[in-house]
Formats: structure tokens, sequence, C-alpha cells
């Protein structure tokens, strides 16, 4: 079992630039309901793919919220770039990509290329930059079909990959993402991790994202915090790490994904079971040496 | 009765051109009011409002075939500048949509306007008197007392409309024909003679003049006789929004729609979505 | 007013008025207009819902549709006709304006995705309302699909039936109100986005250029003629009015033409 380690944490990153620093941020709703992010620090390193984990209403989007300079936090502190989103988001929206829960309201522009090119004419680019960049990144995303079509006649999984066209776009270092696998269907889930895994291989793009889908953070993520209802971070570390946390979940509501429940069953039957592995190899290959040691 | 729904073609040129010029006006001025503060905020508002005002009256209320506009309510939770933005918008989405007409968008633009601001206006005067917690009444009397007046308005244009007709021919700046049913086979061919009446162009002046007061007079009859079943039904359907909206989200009604906070984000802390 | 099929038939459609220059219809629309105002001759008037009759015709648009959409008007300009016509013939022309100018409108509307037609407005009106102009184009589709939700909600909750006008009235106006609290709070939401993607004020939307330059010039040109007829006759109406009847004979063969073209290809 391994707790969460700030020291170990910060040692792995030590040579890298804190992109994101959350502490302690409490944000009360003109209703009275309060969400107080305290506990641990919420950390991103250049590079890093974290994904937030926690049951409804643990904060994770109000956590996402604070980053974005949506909403202000009242105390703690909230540092993207070196910033305070809330006071000075200008200075650094061009460097964060946002994709927020109900990409059907995120598409302003009436057709898919004016809304992809709404980010870089606002900064003011010439034309030819913006139909440059446009066709790049519909391209990139295989979705160059759909330039001249309006956002209501798209089918979900379509509108979000308008949505993060519209993020992308402006090249950014950091991709917020809040429950980007909501609604889309197998094959364009699996479409999305590899294009993230990319991004994150080929330009070094920092990733941020709050998921219910819990098979994708092994598959996706180096990185997981774990918020309780109210806004508790109790906990943080790898995958592996925080899958093997099976009552800390269970608390938090949060179901591990169904290989980690397996070995854990496993573990409980067998003494000698061996470690969870996350994915389908990894498992077969644990699994196959187990049996031929056993 | 929001919308002069007089069509296309039908009111003379000054009025409707004028119409243009003081909604034109009008926008310029709200839009330099309303860009004061806040501009950005309320440029998805205004979008927003707007198209609830197209959607609600696209939807008929099933068994009567009665639509609603919701201006009343639009008014009270925009206040006057954006509320005259809204109704130019509004205006000129249902124009192309066929619902109503192009160059009347200007008459059509003061009119929904009016309605939108008056309506604000009378319900906060009784607020004062009546209190908040009859602000459902208060909208309720508000919408009948608003629609009242602007009929009267959609009423006027139209004396108007007939006024101007006389006017042209008077002045001779437009060939009399022009403004006058003239049946076109009138020169050869065959005669319907359903104008023929006879009558000299003297004659014709002073029976327009009459003729002004007789059509707008029956289009008043008209207006006024369907007209407060519309007002009334738009009373109940506003005072039973209003009275809803002001349980649930007090501020947006007494203080307006940008006086709201954020609300809780959908799906979070709310424990599900 | 069936906003979502007027929608689909602009953003989905393909005939040769589709591929026309937005601007170019819209000149077009304004001559046509121009010539439905200025004419008081009922022949005339005829021949331009004809005319227009006939290009609705060869773009293959939806008949139904386009009736119904510019026969709404004709309602209304008949309350109009009945108290200020002053003769059954005023009154028809009365109607026949009505019905042609909605008929241009709607022509244009039903082959024209929305932006496109508004994105020229907005240039011109303060940034406030033209952008709001193209907002309400999104909204509108948002607010549609959540009423639809909602009034199914409303009714089945109220065990909605024909029999029950009150019950019907009630379950409307609360899905109104449910409507209503959805658009504020969906406004506060698309102005988190604007700002997030760095909103300035004034959206820009680009508009299509014609495939073919000459096909807009004969729309166009054959708009101006629709409008020099109609000048004619108002102008010199005591020469040419013993011969109104040749005018509706041109639209006539044109719609004649279209309609026996279309009936030979499908």
């Amino acid at each position: 079992m391994t707790r969460y380690d700030p020291d170990r944490h910060a040692e792995a990153h030590r040579d890298l630039e804190t992109v994101v620093h959350v502490s302690c941020v409490r944000h009360s709703y003109e209703d009275g309901t309060t969400v107080h992010l305290c506990g641990l620090d919420f950390l991103v390193h250049r590079g890093q793919r974290v994904a937030v984990l926690g049951p409804n209403g643990s904060g994770k989007t109000t956590l996402l919220y604070h980053l974005l300079g949506l909403l202000r936090s009242r105390e703690g502190e909230v540092r993207v770039f070196g910033v305070d989103p809330a006071e000075a988001w200008p200075k650094i929206r061009q460097r964060v990509g946002v994709v927020l829960q109900n990409v059907d309201e995120q598409l302003l522009a009436p057709t898919v290329a004016d809304d992809v090119a709404f980010s870089p004419r606002q900064y003011g680019m010439p034309e030819d930059e913006v139909a440059r960049r446009v066709t790049a990144t519909l391209g990139l995303l295989g979705i160059e079909h759909l330039a001249d079509r309006v956002p209501h006649n798209l089918s979900g999984g379509e509108k979000r990959k308008v949505a993060l066209a519209g993020a992308l776009v402006m090249e950014p270092e950091l991709l917020v993402l809040d429950e980007p696998f909501e609604g889309l269907d197998p094959a364009s889930r699996a479409g999305l991790i590899e294009l993230l895994e990319r991004l994150s291989e080929e330009r070094g793009v920092t990733v941020v994202m709050s998921t219910h889908d819990i098979d994708s953070v092994p598959e996706f993520a180096d990185y997981a915090y774990v918020l309780a209802p109210g806004g508790t971070i109790v906990f943080s570390g790898t995958p592996a790490e925080v899958f093997a946390e099976a009552e800390l979940l269970a608390h938090g509501n949060i179901k591990p994904p169904i290989l980690a429940e397996l070995f854990a069953a496993l573990g409980r039957a067998e003494p000698d079971a061996p470690a969870a592995a996350l994915s389908i190899d990894h498992a077969v290959e644990a699994l196959v040496r187990w049996k031929r040691g056993g | 009765m929001s919308h002069i729904h007089i069509p296309d073609g039908v009111l003379p040129l000054w009025l409707w051109a004028g119409g243009w010029l003081v909604a034109l006006a009008m926008i310029a001025v709200a839009g330099r009011i309303a860009s004061r503060s806040e501009a950005r905020r309320k440029v998805p508002l205004v979008g927003v409002v707007a198209a609830l005002m197209i959607v609600s009256m696209s939807s008929e209320i099933v068994p009567i075939a009665y639509h609603v506009n919701l201006s009343v309510i639009a008014g009270i939770l925009l206040g006057p500048a954006l509320s005259v933005i809204t109704a130019f918008i509004v205006g000129g989405v249902l124009a192309m949509f066929g619902h109503g007409g192009v160059t009347v968008l200007g008459l059509n633009t003061m009119v929904l306007g009016a309605e939108m601001v008056i309506g604000w206006a009378i319900f906060h005067g009784l607020l004062r008197v009546i209190g908040r917690p009859r602000a459902a009444l208060g909208a309720g009397l508000a919408t009948v007392m608003t629609l009242a007046v602007t009929t009267s308005l959609v009423v006027g244009v139209v004396w108007l409309g007939g006024a101007g007709a006389a006017a042209e021919r008077e002045s001779g700046a437009l060939d009399p024909a022009t403004m006058r049913f003239e049946n076109p086979f009138a020169g050869g061919i065959f005669e319907l003679g359903l104008l023929d009446d006879g009558r000299s162009e003297a004659e014709e002046d002073r029976h327009d003049e009459d003729e002004r007061y007789l059509s707008a007079g029956r289009f008043a009859a008209v207006v006024y006789t369907l007209g407060p079943f519309g007002w009334l039904i738009e009373a109940l359907v506003t005072a039973g929004i209003i009275g809803y909206v002001a349980r649930v989200r007090p501020r947006m009604v007494f203080e307006g729609a940008l006086a709201e906070e954020r609300q809780r984000i959908p799906g979070d802390e709310s424990g599900g979505h | 007013m069936d906003i979502g099929r007027i929608d689909a038939a602009a953003t989905l459609g393909d005939s040769w008025l589709h591929r026309v220059a937005p601007a170019s219809k819209l000149v077009a629309f304004a001559l046509v207009l121009a010539a439905v105002i200025t004419s008081w001759n009922v022949l005339v008037v005829g021949s331009l819902t004809v005319a227009l009759l006939a290009v609705a015709a060869s773009a293959r648009l939806d008949g139904r549709l386009l009736l119904t959409l510019a026969g709404y008007p004709a309602v209304f300009a008949l309350i109009f006709a009945v108290s200020a016509a002053t003769s059954v013939l005023g009154g028809t022309t009365i109607v026949l304006k009505a019905v042609t100018a909605a008929l241009a409108a709607v022509t244009v509307i039903l082959t024209t995705p929305y932006p496109y037609v508004f994105a020229p407005i907005q240039r011109v009106v303060p940034a406030i309302v033209g952008d709001a102009l193209l907002m309400t184009y999104r909204s509108l589709f948002l607010l549609l699909e959540k009423f639809g939700n909602l009034l199914t909600a409303a009714r089945l909750r109220a065990g909605l039936s024909a029999g029950h006008p009150v019950r019907a009235a009630r379950a409307t106006t609360r899905a109104l109100g449910g409507l209503l609290i959805y658009s504020f709070d969906l406004s506060q939401r698309s102005y988190d986005i604007m700002r997030m993607r760095g909103y300035e004020g004034r959206l820009r939307v680009t508009l299509p250029t014609s495939t073919s330059p000459g096909t807009d010039a004969l729309l166009i040109g054959g708009a101006a003629a629709l409008l020099a007829t109609s000048l004619a006759w108002r102008f010199g109406w005591q020469a040419l009015n013993p011969y109104s009847w040749v005018v509706p004979l041109v639209p006539l063969a044109a719609l004649a033409i279209t309609l026996l073209a279309r009936g030979r290809t499908t």
C-alpha cells in the first residue's frame, strides 16, 4: 500500500515546471453549498496526464472551474502558469484549451469551420493563418468533411470532436477536459484516447481531465487525484497506486476498473496471487507468469 | 397582438420607412447603453431570450391554437435597453420566416419593444403597490394593461397608414392610381366593374377621408374584439411563469436577469446530472 | 413555424438556389420585395407570386412547408383587408402582396442557412446587437430540444389528453417556466465559454462565395426584371393597364416548364 508521499511526487517531477497548483480553495455557492477543495495540494507538472476522480458532488467540476478562472477562490490559492486565472485569464487563455461537459453549449459559432476559427479570430490572427490552422486542426481530428455543417445537425461524438478542435486550434500547452468520454461510443472513445496520447507525446501537451470512465484512467493517465464528497482531495498517485486503495475507493463511491477488482479478489483468495495489472496485456502476462511459477 | 400583422407593401412608404428610422435610432441608443457595462455577458443573454421568445411563439398552446409571446416576461427580466435589442432580433428572425413583414420590421421593433418596456415599467410600478409576494398577480395585470396599450398602438399605425395613403394622393406625389385599387382591365379588353362606381376624383377624395376613419375603425373593432382573449391568455401564462420563477429564483424577477449570481454547476455538487 | 424543418431545408438542401451566394440572394430578395411594395395591380402582383413559385419549384423546395409559411401572413392580411380595403379586388391584392412578400422571404430562408442571412446585418449593427443576433441561432436549437423534453415531461406528469385543455395549457406553462430558468443558466454558461475562448466582442462568419457567378447574375437580373415590370405598370399604368394580362403569361410559362422538366427527371 502506497500512501501519498509528497516528497516522492515532487522528486519525480522536480525538473519539470509546475503548470497548475491549487491549494485549499473554498467556494460557497449562492444557495449555501460549500465546496472545500482542501486536503492535498493539486499539482500538475508539464507534460503530465492527470485524471481527477471522485463521486458526484465531490467538486470535480468546481476544481476545474477554478483552474479556468470561472470561479474565484475566496480563500486558498490557484495558480495556472504562475498566475491566478480568475484575475489574469486573458494572459494565459491562449495557452489553455478547454472542453467542458455539455459540448452542445460550447459550440458558439453557427458553422463548424467558424466555430473552430473562433479563438484565433478573437485573438486577431490574419484570416489566411486562421484558415490554415482550422484546416490543420480539423485534419488532426479527421473531421474535415464537417467544416461547413451546422453544429445541431451533428451527432454527439462529432460535436465533441468539434469542441475539441476548437480547443486545440490555438495549440494549447494545457488541455482541460471535463468528462471527455461522456456520450462517446467505444470506437470514438478509443480514438480520443489515442489522439490525447499523441498530443501528449508529440507536443508535450499537459492534460487535466475529470472522468467517470474509470477504465480510461490506467489507459491514459499517468497520475490521478481522488476527491471525496465535499471536495477534500484524499489521495493521489499513479493509477496503480490509486486502484490499490480499495477501501478509499469504496468510500468515495468509485468503482475501480474491473481488472483491479479481479486482482484484488484474487489476492484475497490466493495469498501468492500477482499484484494488480491494469491493462489486458499486463494482466495476461502476470497471470501466465503466476501459472507457470505456481 | 404584439407584432403588427400588417403585410409588406400595404403601409405607405413614409410610415414604414419612418418606423425603420426610429427603430434604428432606438437600437443605436440601446446598443450604446447596453455596451457601457458587462457588454459581453449581455450578448448570450439577449441571444437566449430572443430564442426563447421565438420558440414560445412557434409553439401553440395545444387545444386553442394561441401562441404566447412572453414579451412582458422578457421585458421584466431584461430591462429597457436590452428589451429594444431583443425586440429587433425577434422581429428580424420572424420576418425571414415569413411571420411578419420585412418593411414593417421597424414598426414591429417599436411595438414589441414598447410592449417589453411598458410591461417592465408597469410590473415594477405595481410591485411597489401590491408587494413582492403578489408578483404573479402583478405580472398578470401588467400584461393585460401593456397589451391594451400596444394593441392601441397598432390601431394607431393602421389609422396613420390610411391617413398617409390619402395624403399622398392629395399631394400628387405619387400617381393617384397606385394608392387606389385600380381595375387593371379598366382600359380595355373586358370590364370587371368591381371599382367602377362612377364617382369623380373629387368625390373619391372626400370618400377616402371617410374611408380612412371607417377602415381604421373596422380594424379597431376586429382587434379589440379578438384581442382581449389573447391578453387574458397571455396574462395567465405570464402570471404562472413569473409566479414560478419568483419562487425558485426571486432575484431574477425582482432585480433582473443580470443580478443573478452563478448557479451551481450542473452535474456537480448536486448529486447527479 | 417549424424551425427545425426550415433549418434542415437550408443547411442540408442542395439546389442551384442553395449554391447561389447569400449576398446575391439577399439582393434579389430586396429587388423582389421592392417590386411587391410598388405594385398595386393584382395581375402584376400575381405574376410575382407565380415567378417565385417557379423559382421555388426549380429548386425543389418542400412545397407544403413553403406554402404553410407563406400562407401564414395571409390570415392576418385577410383581417387587414376586410377592414381596410375598399373592394374585393383591393382586398385580394392586399392578401396577395402579403403572401408574395412572405414567399420571397421564405424562399431565401429555405435555401440559405440562418447565419448567412443574418451575417450581413450583423456587420452593420452595433456589436452587441449583431452578436446576439448570431447567438440566437445556436440558442434556438438548444432551447427547442430542451423545450421538447420539458413539454413531454410536463405532459406525462399532467396526464395530458386532448380532453383537458386547462391541464394542457398548464403543462405548456410549466414547460415554459422550466425553459426560462434553463435559458438563463444557458446564457451564463455560454458567457463562460465565450470568455474562455477569448471572446472580445464581434463574432465573425465567413460567407460562402458563389460557385457559379453566372447563376448569381441571372438571379439578380431576373429579380431586377420583375422590379422593372412592377415599376413600369405603376407609373405607366394608364398606357399599360390594358396589357396587364400579358404579364402573368411569362411566369406561368416558366412555372409550367419547370414542373414539366421536374416531372420528366423524377
